[in-house]
């Protein structure tokens, strides 16, 4: 059972970062648009369209690769709190009651709206002779089939939790406060810190 | 049970109830006492601690479905498919969302590139001689690696793992430095370029350009009020943040240093000239002695550089209405630079000068802003002369007195600073120039380009991020695994931003369909608030949901019910915009779910108690406090810049 939550959260997670290097396309593609526009005196009309369809991909992919990590955005005032039976409980009916209809939902809905833009060969009307539409559409239904086969893992995960009282392990990923690293980064050992101690206890002021 | 827990608890149940209170019964609802409903609802949910975009997409998915049906069954379902869709594509379309992982991006470099440690250090030692100066330095590198990383978290465990042990060890009072070091690291939410101000503007529909000018003095104000309180706290309990001895004050200079300045002058520019001049001595080489030549004549180099792009922009006969902005910036900004440069003493004098640098750059070539600092001084350097040739050729017009007044005080500022500039503050000077002067530039040129409207947040955004990752070359710090896990986290990051934004863009329109912005509309205006009852009362409920939900969380879904409720009450939804900005700080700040607080608890000594360091945020809590007011009193300090440039 372990093995296959893995490896959906491998499937994701390899997805969502093949296309978060989109980002570094995005930045140079930008700049050298910049450049290109400036110095050269040579727009691109399809620079607009190009991107935001590299922003619209990078985000949309990302969301299942976010959802395996535990990345997104929680209300956690109370819910860091709770036993992790709790948690487990609270979650496994969200993700019924709110995840599973909304994602399903948008996923096929995605769908259609993708299949439409395929069938009259849709292209961007921004600027004339626009870039093809469909294939940034089509982002849509594979994002939420992505996002879907995620939340079916992370509803097994709530369930296993439920069962053994606590929340069984995810794949590493690198985070973003990182203290070991950042430690590492700035040379600060966990001796330092602690030896720090007796300032707290006893500020300079006080020494006899 | 913790406390926090019940603490939760009691809010929700408040929401509850007075959901229960407010509705009518079941058989009387309208459909927009459901969009009411909908909205207590959507509190309670988030706070039970389900990830908050699906949250919003089912709700909103849920009552959306609930609207379409009462007008017409039979298409409901299509409807609601179509707008989901619709909300969804919106989002991944929208122009102003896009700077989001781009700025995001370049923060996650910025903060790779690991510039604080010798950030802190330089500002520590520019900073020795005020008072509290430890807490002074901290503040100052918590602001501006905050501005330029946006990362509230990364930014208090590093300055936790730096700033804490050296106050500590200096004696400082264990309150004051976790204040600091808190209040410090969450200013780079409100200093543009900031996430939050793009997020608020792709909400309410303003300006991102508009609100990066507005909320830049603002953030200063903010700043600059931490850094008072310190020094005035410093001044006047001494024991809780002792002044540094002598030797941690010393600066070790490099060898030749020390023979020049006891054998001929301590000042740096008699010193080097007579050695270079006169008779040298054995033991230091010509080549070190010209470099360092080099170095310290930069502000000066850079002020000609400024005041000659200026006088060639005041005289070179353009259209008016084009100069006028552009020029009268330039003297204001130069301006405002001389009226501080006397208060911090003669070091800050040339960090404003290099801060201006840009900005003649850009107005002349808009391309100099895609290359690192350094190079960019390069081509400011070649652009200058460039230029004189060209607009030679035409009739020049008299420079105003205005620019006069500006030459000499900046001549007078200058002979001031060589008149201090002793060889210690060289050296000082040339750890700022390694980790300052990069940061700040670069901040700068972004915002720069963005608010003089050379380009878009985008394009400056992308700018940005190619800055960063030069400048994490030129620390030698890029290679593939930073690469990669800067890239990684953007995707993250940018993922759960957006999202958030799917969700809600669904929830809203639900929320809208329902008709529930009309009851909340018609019930505010029946209670016949004056615009400052009514202001009030907005920031009050904003404060009071900053501290179960996470200011995302706000923007994306209350400010789309505040925002249509502004035009009624004559209120700038721009103006509004930095209120809330300035007011979202103050969540980060309040206990008992302060993030910044939790941070610096993971990185500090086991005996520091999470109730010291809340109790070090109050004071900084109550002056962003005073700094709303001073706002709402005074909101010129954030309207003038873009009443100015967007006139």
């Amino acid at each position: 059972m372990q093995k296959l939550l893995l490896a959906v959260d491998k499937l994701s997670t390899v997805v969502g970062q093949a296309f978060s290097w989109l980002i570094l396309a995005l930045t140079l593609m930008i700049s050298w648009e910049v450049f290109s526009r400036y110095a050269m005196d040579n727009p691109h009309p399809w620079a607009f369209d190009v991107m935001s369809m590299m922003y619209g991909t990078l985000f949309m992919t990302a969301g299942a690769y976010t959802l395996s990590k535990n990345g997104h955005v929680r209300g956690d005032v109370l819910y860091g709190f709770f036993p992790p039976r709790l948690q487990a409980g609270l979650d496994l009916a969200l993700y019924i009651l709110f995840f599973i209809p909304g994602v399903v939902a948008m996923a096929w809905a995605g769908y259609n709206f993708a299949a439409e833009s395929w069938a009259i060969n849709e292209h961007s009307n921004i600027t004339a002779n626009g870039p093809p539409v469909y294939p940034f559409k089509t982002v849509i239904p594979i994002a939420g089939a992505i996002l879907l086969a995620q939340g079916l893992v992370e509803i097994v995960r709530c369930i296993v939790c439920l069962k053994q009282g606590e929340w069984p392990s995810r794949g590493q990923d690198v985070e973003e406060v990182d203290v070991e690293k950042l430690k590492e980064m700035v040379h600060v050992k966990d001796e330092d810190i602690a030896k720090l101690d007796e300032y707290v206890i006893h500020p300079k002021g006080s020494h006899p | 049970m913790k406390k926090e827990v019940w603490f939760g608890l009691s809010i929700m149940a408040m929401v509850v109830i007075a959901a229960f209170v407010l509705l009518p019964s079941p058989s009387q609802m309208t459909n927009g006492h459901l969009g009411l409903l909908m909205l207590a609802l959507v509190v309670v949910a988030i706070m039970l601690g389900f990830p908050t975009a699906f949250t919003l997409m089912g709700m909103g998915m849920v009552f959306a479905w609930i609207a379409y049906r009462s007008q017409n069954p039979g298409l409901a379902v299509q409807q609601t498919l179509d707008l989901m869709v619709q909300r969804t594509y919106s989002v991944m379309s929208n122009d102003v969302l896009i700077s989001i992982p781009l700025f995001v991006f370049m923060g996650y470099l910025i903060e790779r590139a690991n510039l604080i440690e010798k950030l802190f250090k330089s500002m520590h030692l520019a900073t020795a001689r005020v008072p509290g100066s430890l807490a002074v330095a901290t503040i100052i590198t918590c602001a501006i690696f905050a501005t330029a990383t946006g990362i509230v978290g990364a930014v208090v465990t590093l300055m936790g793992l730096l700033a804490l042990p050296a106050m500590l060890r200096a004696g400082y009072s264990v309150q004051l430095s976790a204040g600091a070091i808190t209040a410090g690291g969450c200013l780079g939410i409100l200093i543009p370029p900031s996430v939050m101000l793009i997020v608020y503007g792709a909400t309410a529909g303003v300006s991102v350009v508009k609100l990066y000018a507005g909320a830049f003095f603002p953030g200063i104000m903010l700043a600059s009020l931490y850094v008072l309180y310190v020094v005035v706290l410093a001044k006047w309990k001494p024991h809780l943040a002792p002044p540094m001895s002598e030797e941690d004050r010393r600066v070790p200079l490099p060898p030749f240093a020390e023979i020049v300045s006891t054998s001929i002058s301590n000042k740096v520019l008699p010193g080097l000239i007579g050695a270079i001049k006169g008779k040298r001595n054995a033991a230091v080489p010509m080549r070190e002695l010209v470099n360092h030549l080099v170095i310290a004549v930069l502000p000066a180099l850079v002020v000609a550089l400024i005041m000659g792009a200026i006088y060639l922009k005041v005289t070179a006969p353009l259209p008016p209405e084009t100069v006028e902005g552009v020029v009268a910036m330039g003297g204001g900004i130069s301006d405002s630079a001389e009226d501080e440069a006397p208060g911090v003493g003669g070091l800050a004098e040339p960090e404003e000068a290099g801060g201006l640098q840009p900005l003649p750059a850009e107005a002349g070539t808009p391309e100099a802003t895609a290359k690192s600092p350094v190079e960019e001084v390069k081509t400011t350097e070649a652009q200058a002369p460039a230029a004189v040739p060209e607009a030679a050729v035409q009739e020049r017009q008299p420079a105003p007195t205005s620019f006069w007044i500006g030459l000499v005080s900046c001549a007078v500022a200058l002979a001031l600073f060589y008149a201090y500039f002793s060889f210690a503050r060289l050296e000082i000077f040339k750890m700022l120039l390694g980790s300052f002067f990069p940061l700040a530039m670069m901040i700068l040129a972004v915002l720069g380009t963005i608010v003089f409207g050379v380009a878009t947040p985008t394009e400056a955004a992308a700018m940005g991020s190619l800055g960063g990752i030069l400048l994490a070359a030129a620390y030698r710090r890029l290679n593939m695994q930073v690469m990669r896990e800067s890239v990684y986290l953007t995707a993250k990051t940018s993922a759960m931003v957006c999202w958030l934004f799917v969700g809600s863009s669904i929830f809203s329109a639900a929320f809208a369909l329902l008709g529930g912005q009309e009851i909340i509309n018609t019930w505010v205006l029946s209670m016949n608030m004056t615009p400052v009852q009514f202001m009030i009362l907005a920031q009050v409920v904003i404060f009071l949901l900053g501290w179960p939900l996470e200011w995302t969380e706000i923007i994306v879904i209350f400010m789309p019910i505040f925002i249509p409720l502004l035009p009624h009450f004559g209120i700038d939804p721009l103006f509004f915009g930095l209120l809330v900005a300035l007011n979202l700080q103050t969540a980060f700040l309040s206990p008992p779910v302060a993030m910044a607080a939790f941070y610096l608890k993971g990185v500090s000594p086991p005996h520091v108690t999470l109730n010291q360091i809340f109790a070090g945020m109050l004071p900084f809590m109550a002056i962003q406090v005073f700094a709303i007011f001073l706002l709402y009193q005074f909101p010129a300090i954030g309207m003038w810049l873009p009443e100015m440039l967007y006139k």
